[in-house]
């Protein structure tokens, strides 16, 4: 936003006519004038800008510092290509030009496009470079074209006599793929010295570097803030609904799931599920399945009489049961209770049932217990039964008989 | 404070006649050739403060010992005299020349150009030499520029200081900075708040 008459030096000489840069160095030094032009008209509107040639005839100012855009493109058009370029008067008419602008207040600047090689020594650049910055003018440089190391040399000595607080820039520019605009764009050129840049240099960079935008969801939000509002608000909404529907799942695998291997399955397929996945309604309906297929599975597990492992596993699953509902937990809790009173018995039974068969298998194999098998099978059949003190009582007085 | 006039300073106050400093429009003040960029603002100051240049001072490029300071003011000042305390070993600037209510002088200017007045100044470190201006041409001095073109020798010209004495008229000169004319009214050039924007509503 700094207040500047800009003085932009244009070589047209010979050396222009090659096609090193598409389509000639000629044309990208024009679409780099006008990109430069804008910039400096948008950043601030006081802000004057002046284009001069340099070689043809002798150089030659096209149009003296102003704001008006259209005056400028239009002197660019019909620029005729020839001559040698004289870096040092273009330099010297430039400082001539700025010095009688009309807004005083404005800090000069000269800008200079050197594509054709330098004739002059690098002393007399130096004393130029010196009397800019004793009058105060920057001056950047763009170094494109013709490629050889007195030119570049002579050219870092001139920014190095002329830099007050580096104000002045200098930038090589070699001949390849990308435009020589593109190229500006990035540089402190084009963006005025660190200020932050202007919104033109900014919103051309992010247009120029090519395909992403590197903006959320590939929109961006100076261009479409409504748009990009939209999308964060909606994608915000549906991770909150993925994730309380993960929870939900969750919590009915916790309650539901009877078996280990089961349970443990369910939670990595509970785990897979809380990442945000589009297909999650898809994968939800296959756990309900999955719970249906693993209630079935502890229900034949069951009633194959396998419940010693299961059952403990019921414990423990259902003390796991991590409910947020706190009824849940609750009645969860009665429940255990009520199971663990019957499961007991049923352990102790099982502890019975195995002594007992151990038992029967003696009563059966001992003499004259004949009489006493209804009695046995009563016996067996009482052991089914789930009064502990009746079979301790029947086993005592079967031995009594027995002996 | 002892001054080291050699009056009887009891009997008027000498800081109170050094007092133009106050008038100077500081934001404005600008220097051509001075190393620092900035450092010609503290080269005004009160009139006891003449000597302690804690704060910085003017310095030029190495190398080249000209300088040109431009000092606008709030308002018309009537000009006196002037001091400047310089640097030492040679760098004491030798001559200075005035230019009045002109803009934008720079070097090739004050070289060509006739100044109102010039002085040829002498070594003044401890600030007790006034340079007197003719002063029916210093009557309404809306910005002054000093330019000194050489120095007694040194590297660089140092200025630690610069005293003005006068009297400071209420009158203002060149009130309106820079206008456009606008020759019609071009709407594009009065957007409204409503019009940019394109009908977007803020999203606090």
């Amino acid at each position: 936003m700094v207040l500047e008459a800009t003085m932009i030096c244009i070589d047209n000489s010979e050396w222009m006519r090659n096609g090193d840069y598409s389509p000639n160095r000629f044309q990208a030094q024009a679409d780099a004038v006008n990109l430069i032009c804008g910039a400096k008209t948008q950043s601030n509107p006081e802000n004057t800008v002046g284009v001069l040639t340099m070689a043809g005839k002798g150089v030659r100012v096209l149009v003296t510092p102003t704001s008006d855009l259209g005056k400028i493109l239009a002197c660019m058009h019909g620029l005729e290509i020839g001559g040698e370029m004289n870096l040092a008067a273009g330099i010297q008419v430039a400082q001539l030009a700025l010095k009688h602008r009309q807004n005083k207040k404005q800090q000069q600047r000269i800008i200079v496009f050197a594509g054709s090689p330098v004739k002059y020594d690098k002393k007399v650049l130096e004393l130029i470079g010196r009397k800019l910055k004793k009058n105060s003018v920057a001056l950047d440089i763009v170094n494109f074209g013709e490629e050889d190391e007195e030119k570049r040399e002579k050219l870092e000595a001139l920014l190095a006599a002329v830099n007050n607080n580096d104000s002045s820039h200098i930038v090589h520019v070699p001949p390849g793929p990308s435009a020589l605009s593109d190229v500006l764009i990035s540089t402190p050129i084009f963006t005025g010295d660190g200020e932050g840049g202007s919104g033109f240099a900014a919103a051309a960079a992010a247009a120029a570097a090519g395909g992403v935008s590197g903006f959320e969801f590939g929109v961006d939000p100076n261009l479409d803030p409504e748009l990009a509002l939209a999308l964060r608000v909606s994608m915000e909404e549906e991770r909150a609904r993925q994730e309380a529907a993960a929870k939900k799942a969750a919590e009915e695998a916790a309650k539901q799931e009877k078996g280990e291997q089961q349970s443990t399955s369910q939670d990595t397929t509970m785990t897979e599920n809380v990442d945000p996945g589009t297909s999650e309604p898809d994968k939800k309906t296959h756990d309900l399945m999955d719970d249906e297929n693993a209630l079935l599975q502890q229900a034949l597990a069951m009633s194959m009489d396998d419940s010693s492992s299961t059952v403990a596993v019921r414990d423990t699953d259902m003390s796991d049961a991590s409910a947020d509902d706190h009824d849940l937990q609750l009645a969860l809790q009665l429940s255990v209770q009520e199971g663990a009173v019957d499961q007991s018995n049923q352990t102790d039974m099982n502890k019975l049932l195995a002594d007992q068969s151990f038992v029967s298998s003696i009563l059966t194999s001992l003499p004259g217990v004949d009489p006493n098998d209804p009695h046995v099978k009563d016996l067996l059949a009482s052991m089914q039964s789930q009064s502990e003190p009746n079979k301790e009582d029947d086993k005592a007085p079967k031995e009594d008989e027995k002996k | 404070m002892a001054c080291l006039h050699d009056h009887n300073c009891e009997e008027h106050d000498c800081s109170s006649d050094w007092s133009l400093y106050k008038h100077i429009d500081l934001s404005k003040v600008s220097a051509l050739n001075e190393a620092v960029s900035g450092s010609v603002k503290s080269v005004f100051r009160a009139w006891e403060q003449r000597l302690n240049s804690s704060e910085g001072y003017l310095e030029s490029n190495e190398g080249d010992p000209e300088l040109i300071v431009f000092i606008p003011f709030t308002s018309d000042v009537k000009l006196k005299s002037i001091s400047i305390v310089g640097g030492v070993d040679g760098t004491s600037p030798a001559k200075m020349r005035a230019f009045i209510n002109r803009d934008g002088i720079d070097f090739s200017d004050a070289q060509n150009m006739q100044p109102v007045q010039e002085w040829d100044l002498v070594e003044n470190l401890q600030g007790v030499l006034e340079y007197q201006t003719r002063y029916s041409r210093f009557q309404s001095v809306g910005n002054i520029t000093l330019h000194f073109p050489d120095n007694f020798g040194g590297d660089t010209t140092q200025i630690h200081y610069i005293g003005l004495k006068g009297e400071a008229t209420q009158l203002k000169r060149d009130v309106v900075a820079t206008i456009v004319y606008e020759l019609m009214p071009n709407p594009s050039d009065h957007k409204t708040r409503a019009e940019t924007g394109g009908g977007l509503s803020q999203v606090e």
